[in-house]
């Protein structure tokens, strides 16, 4: 039986030695891969998913030790100096990362780059070599490939960059290709894409795919067979089907039901308009400084218009770059924008500063990333009141910590840990606090702008879920920026879908996921919510 | 690339034109004069020095004549040393300077990039706490500290080299490691943490993950990182290298350029000091365009506009 | 790493400090405590910042005061003058009384010798003693009841130059010790200036932005490409050497660096989501400058202090090194080097001394400035 298998790995264990002591990783994990099946190891950040392949190829940061056994078919990998581990690595087997913006030498023509394993493990002379790279570039569908081998990887897109990769690890013909989050910082439609081209792939050249991600999504869709990690320990394995048909542990159950559900109703058909906004237009301004130069006009926001009820969520969904921020932003007055914003039937669209003041109570704002939102030096009750500050001025200390107690309360924290900074707690704690930030000042209108992406599944749900009560208990109205459909689907009761600074489609949420009728939104709702195996798929299409 | 350095160097007129009218009416305005000595001179034959050299006019006009001369190339005649123009003493000095200057910089560019990148592939072993010890060393110590105790310890008390004077190569040694030492340990320290992070960088981490040998990793893909800052770095300290430094001059005796701007001020001679200011702005701005076209070569993220 | 089990800890943490918090200047705090670099230099620098305050004080000598006879005299643990100086010279002053001389002893500021003669002594013969530079308060002590012999006792005064005299007779301690005040107080003087310019100018042009910033920064770029130090040393020059205009010409130049610093970092922070987050809820600029800005720009600010200090040291002792710093009889250690330099034939202490002063200052300073740096910025770990 194991004698099937291409890679074995028993009992492997990671540490890192830190200042505050060592760190176990990966703690004892046994994984097999045989040849041409797919294997997925799934699980939540800080999981040791990754250290354990990059220990089994030599990668770790210098502070990291692998103790252990990974067998590629009979040579051992831990231990292996590093001249023979290298006859091993990108020759039989590969691997692409989750950085397709950072894994190239940004110094080096990309034909140079995918021509050195080729040069170094076969031999090839730079000519020969070169043939072949045009060869891999056709067969991962970069056009023009005679022209972009010579390309720099700044001047390709992210998604573009991975095909690159993946060029490269296919170079020479790998018994196993290790594909570290591949699509994790691309676009949806972007990693439909890429998915799409490994699975082609993989059908046409037959190699083993170890694909390591945090979303189950993919993993339904790609694998034969899972390990789920989690603190470094496999806590349970088997073949996809089976397993999500009837997950055995625990944790296995939490991350398979971790995926939002629930339906949000709509608000009175009656509910008073509270923010309004009509042609809305942002338009940012490069160059044109003191020496010349063109000036570059970006539309950001391309005259949309939208009115949020009382009660009412809309969901703003839109791949990176499509407005969607920025749209969120101006609505508050956060940005100068042209056309009309109206709140509460007051025209706020030429408020300044000072005009804008008295109404932040009511318009607030929780930010995607929770590392970055909450100010470093001050603790988690001076955040969370600073709002008071402006608009209750008159509050005393003790008033103020009272509040600062139930509203932390509220997003569901320890109020004792007020004292402490941001640094010391996790993003999902942390987000709870930019909540409680804004929920102090009982406002009526929030724009949460991604709140969740930046947080890992179980934890996202719980967001969202607190995210619905607070909505119900103050009647809050929410613009809920993202996407993540799975997310906006569970928090929206209307959405709108926009690309390059334009409402392609709006509506109902409901009518838009069983019937999208522009070709954009279907693009989007095919590469998130499909759940049929991309196997099965390319059988029916090729 | 031909326009890019013609746009450069008429964007650094401007520059040179502030420069040399800042220092112009500076020293023009501070007290004292170049004809005030211990005696004074006759009234009548001050009269006529100042004539003869356009002291008599309004200070403007003499501004004016100073950049029409410059413009034609004339620095003015010296006041201190009388037979001499400002243009013959640089005729002399100049290549002096650049001589010891271009050694210690060829000498601080490679001994200081091989230590810093050996520092690093050697990270956190002795030979890293080494070059980082002795790099600390040489940053810390100021020029004028070790220049007169490698003269005291190699010249005075071991007699090996000579103390100062300039003639043959030996007179070259003592002063050219007081240049070099500080910029080897600037540029070890440099290259030490552009290599390190790039050892970190996920491109890096690609190369190793393809089975590179790892003279390829380090030596392709790694050390033109690492260089970046390097080259950076260079331009500034070549021009300062270059253009004499004041204190190994003076401590050594050596005929170049580096003295003349505090003798010259000292002495009130306002020719000099300023043919000094003018040519070590030059300097710095030929030295800047040089490395950031240099730059641009290597990093092919950087355009030329 | 932060979200290992999220499920079950997602709304507690360990609660062993869960009252009272961290921040991150605490945590800063205790990493400088564990390099033991930054600590001995912290240690380094008090004790020679103490000795530079006080150390002239209760010094025995002036730092002006001139011993003629002491010329250039070497570093030495023994007192001035030497007993191999002072028995001759007692001897040879005694011997014009002519009178017969025992063993002459020295027991630390007085000499004795035994002395005799065929008929009484004259108690005049003290002034033989009296009139060398060497002795004073000569007398005759334990006369015997004829008066023909006695004790011939005489006050030495010995002074001790530990760390030798210069050129001039001057103890090389005291201006070593008075050279440390100057420089020191001339390195942060010139950095608070630097400082103050600095993050003024910084903070404005980045917080402003704009077009504002764009002209700021402009001119701040022309500024660089002048030849600074040349611009000190004219205005030193024609200005006369004053320990005033010194440091401000110092800190004139030392201020871009500052300025660039913080402006940057005033640029991030302000694109920064909690700075946004601020002005969502309706905080006013000062209050943001306040709360958000200020104290995030001061890990940066506090560490190129720390390494603005030397520089502004290292630039005061060239100025004196080349003649321009403060005056006589007034030194700094870049001048006391420069004596040094000129001297080092045959008195190499009066360079070695206060190189290695100045050495140390510089060391303790960089270590101090690379342990905070560390400390503030804990990228590494």
């Amino acid at each position: 039986m194991a004698e099937d298998n291409i890679l074995s790995v028993r009992g492997l264990h990671v540490d890192f030695e830190t200042n505050d002591g060592v760190v176990h990783a990966v703690k004892g994990i046994d994984i097999d891969v045989k040849p041409g099946e797919t294997v997925a190891i799934v699980g939540e950040s800080g999981s040791g998913k990754s250290q354990t392949m990059m220990a089994m190829m030599g990668l770790l940061a210098s502070n990291g030790r692998a103790r252990g056994s990974a067998r590629y078919r009979d040579k051992e990998l831990i231990g292996l100096p590093e001249r023979q581990l290298n006859h091993v690595r990108g020759e039989k087997i590969t691997m692409i990362f989750q950085e397709p913006m950072t894994s190239l030498d940004p110094l080096y023509r990309i034909g140079r780059q995918i021509a050195e394993p080729l040069i170094h493990h076969r031999g090839m002379s730079r000519s020969q070599a070169r043939a072949r790279v045009i060869e891999l570039l056709k067969l991962v569908g970069i056009p023009d490939p005679e022209r972009r081998i010579d390309a720099y990887p700044h001047e390709m897109s992210g998604g573009q960059r991975q095909r690159v990769m993946i060029a490269m690890a296919l170079a020479n013909d790998p018994d196993m290709l290790i594909a570290d989050e591949p699509t994790t910082a691309l676009d949806v439609t972007i990693q439909a894409q890429i998915l799409k081209l490994l699975a082609e792939l993989q059908r046409k050249l037959g190699m083993a795919i170890v694909f390591i991600t945090h979303d189950l999504g993919i993993v339904r869709r790609f694998a034969d067979r899972v390990y789920v990690m989690r603190s470094g320990e496999v806590v349970e394995s088997g073949e996809t089907e089976s397993l999500f048909a009837s997950p055995r542990h625990s944790y296995t159950k939490m991350l398979l039901s971790a995926e939002p559900t629930g339906r949000k109703e709509p608000p009175v058909p009656d509910a008073p308009i509270l923010l309004e906004g009509h042609n809305v237009e942002v338009v940012f301004r490069a160059g044109g400084g003191f020496f010349g130069g063109a000036e570059l006009e970006l539309r950001a926001v391309d005259r949309i218009s939208l009115a949020l009820r009382k009660g009412q969520t809309i969901g703003i969904v839109g791949e990176s770059g499509s407005g969607k921020s920025t749209l969120g932003r101006a609505l508050l007055r956060l940005l100068p924008s042209e056309g009309a914003i109206r709140f509460e039937a007051r025209d706020i669209s030429n408020a300044d500063k000072g005009e804008m003041r008295p109404l932040r109570k009511e318009l607030q704002l929780v930010f995607q990333d929770p590392f970055g939102s909450l100010s470093p030096r001050l603790t988690v009750g001076q955040v969370v009141t600073e709002g008071l500050l402006v608009h209750e001025p008159s509050l005393g200390a003790r008033e103020r910590d009272r509040r600062a107690i139930e509203a932390l309360k509220e997003v569901g924290l320890d109020p004792v840990m007020r004292n402490r900074y941001p640094h010391e707690f996790s993003g999902g704690q942390r987000q709870r606090i930019a909540i409680a930030r804004a929920m102090i000042l009982k406002p009526k209108v929030v724009v949460l702008d991604e709140p969740t992406s930046a947080l890992d599944r179980s934890v996202q749900k719980q967001i969202v879920e607190l995210l619905r009560d607070l909505q119900k208990a103050h009647g809050l109205s929410y613009l809920f920026i993202s996407h993540d459909l799975a997310v906006v689907r569970a928090m929206a009761d209307y959405l709108v879908v926009m690309k390059q600074g334009k409402i392609v489609e709006e509506g109902p949420t409901e009518e838009i996921f069983d019937n999208p009728s522009h070709s954009y939104t279907q693009t989007l709702m095919a590469a998130a919510v499909d759940q049929t195996r991309f196997r099965q798929l390319d059988l029916h299409t090729g | 690339m031909f326009a890019y350095v013609l746009r450069r160097f008429v964007g650094a007129v401007p520059t040179l034109f502030i420069i040399i009218t800042i220092a112009f009416f500076m020293i023009r305005l501070a007290p004292g004069g170049p004809f005030d000595l211990e005696r004074p001179l006759d009234p009548l034959i001050m009269q006529n020095l100042e004539r003869a050299y356009n002291f008599d006019k309004p200070l403007w006009q003499q501004y004016l004549i100073y950049l029409g001369n410059l413009a034609q190339g004339d620095l003015g005649p010296s006041f201190t040393r009388r037979d001499f123009s400002v243009v013959d003493l640089f005729r002399t000095g100049l290549p002096v300077s650049i001589r010891i200057g271009s050694l210690a910089l060829s000498l601080a560019l490679v001994i200081g990039v091989v230590l810093g990148a050996w520092a690093a592939l050697r990270q956190n072993t002795w030979v890293d706490y080494m070059v980082v010890g002795t790099a600390t060393f040489g940053i810390t110590i100021p020029t004028f500290v070790i220049a007169p105790l490698l003269s005291l310890g190699f010249g005075v008390m071991m007699g090996w080299l000579p103390a100062g004077g300039w003639g043959t190569w030996k007179h070259m040694v003592l002063p050219v490691t007081t240049l070099a030492l500080p910029q080897i340990a600037i540029i070890a320290r440099l290259t030490r943490g552009a290599t390190i992070e790039a050892l970190r960088s996920n491109h890096v981490r690609t190369a190793r993950a393809y089975g590179l040998p790892s003279h390829v990793v380090v030596g392709v893909h790694a050390l033109r990182a690492a260089i970046l800052p390097v080259v950076s770095y260079l331009g500034p300290a070549a021009a300062a290298l270059l253009t004499g430094s004041v204190v190994v001059e003076t401590i050594f005796g050596i005929p170049g350029i580096g003295r003349y701007f505090v003798q010259g001020a000292l002495g009130r001679d306002y020719t000099l000091v300023m043919g000094t200011v003018v040519v070590i702005a030059v300097f710095v701005i030929v030295f800047n365009l040089v490395v950031d076209i240099l730059y641009a070569w290597l990093d092919p993220r950087v355009r030329y506009d | 790493m932060t979200d290992i089990n999220p499920a079950m800890t997602e709304t507690q943490i360990p609660t062993a400090s869960a009252a009272a918090g961290r921040s991150l200047w605490q945590d800063a705090w205790l990493r400088l405590r564990r390099n033991k670099a930054a600590v001995t230099s912290a240690f380094v620098l008090l004790f020679i910042a103490l000795a530079g305050v006080f150390g002239p004080w209760f010094s025995p000598h002036p730092y002006d005061r001139i011993y003629p006879q002491y010329v250039r005299a070497p570093a030495s643990l023994e007192a001035y003058p030497k007993e191999d100086a002072i028995v001759p010279a007692f001897e040879s002053a005694v011997a014009r009384a002519r009178i017969e001389m025992g063993e002459t002893e020295v027991d630390g500021s007085t000499v004795r010798v035994p002395i005799s003669d065929g008929e009484p002594l004259d108690p005049r013969i003290v002034r033989y003693v009296d009139r060398s530079d060497l002795f004073s308060n000569a007398r005759i002590e334990e006369l015997s009841d004829d008066g023909r012999s006695g004790v011939l006792a005489a006050d030495v005064s010995r002074i001790r130059f530990i760390f030798g005299t210069d050129a001039n007779g001057r103890d090389l301690l005291s201006r070593i010790l008075i050279g440390i005040r100057i420089s020191l107080a001339i390195g942060v003087l010139a950095s608070v200036m630097a400082l103050l310019l600095g993050v003024t100018y910084g903070a404005i042009a980045g917080y402003l932005g704009g077009r504002i910033d764009n002209v700021m920064m402009r001119v701040v770029d022309i500024l660089y490409s002048l030849p600074f130090i040349f611009f000190v040393i004219l205005l030193v020059v024609f200005f006369g050497r004053n320990f005033v205009l010194i440091f401000i010409a110092i800190g004139c130049t030392e201020w871009l660096d500052m300025a660039r610093i913080v402006r940057g970092q005033t640029l991030t922070l302000k694109r920064q989501e909690f700075v946004q987050a601020a002005e969502a809820l309706g905080v006013n600029n000062a209050g943001i400058l306040k709360r958000h800005i200020i104290p995030n720009t001061l890990g940066p600010v506090v560490v190129f202090v720390t390494l603005l200090v030397p520089k502004a040291i290292l630039l005061e002792s060239l100025l004196s090194f080349l003649g321009l710093g403060v005056q006589e009889p007034l030194t700094s250690l870049g001048l006391l080097i420069s004596e040094g330099a000129s001297n080092m034939r045959g008195a190499a202490w009066l360079l070695i001394y206060p190189a290695v002063t100045l050495t140390a200052i510089l060391f303790a300073l960089n270590f101090l400035g690379d342990g905070l740096r560390d400390a503030l910025d804990p990228k590494d770990r």
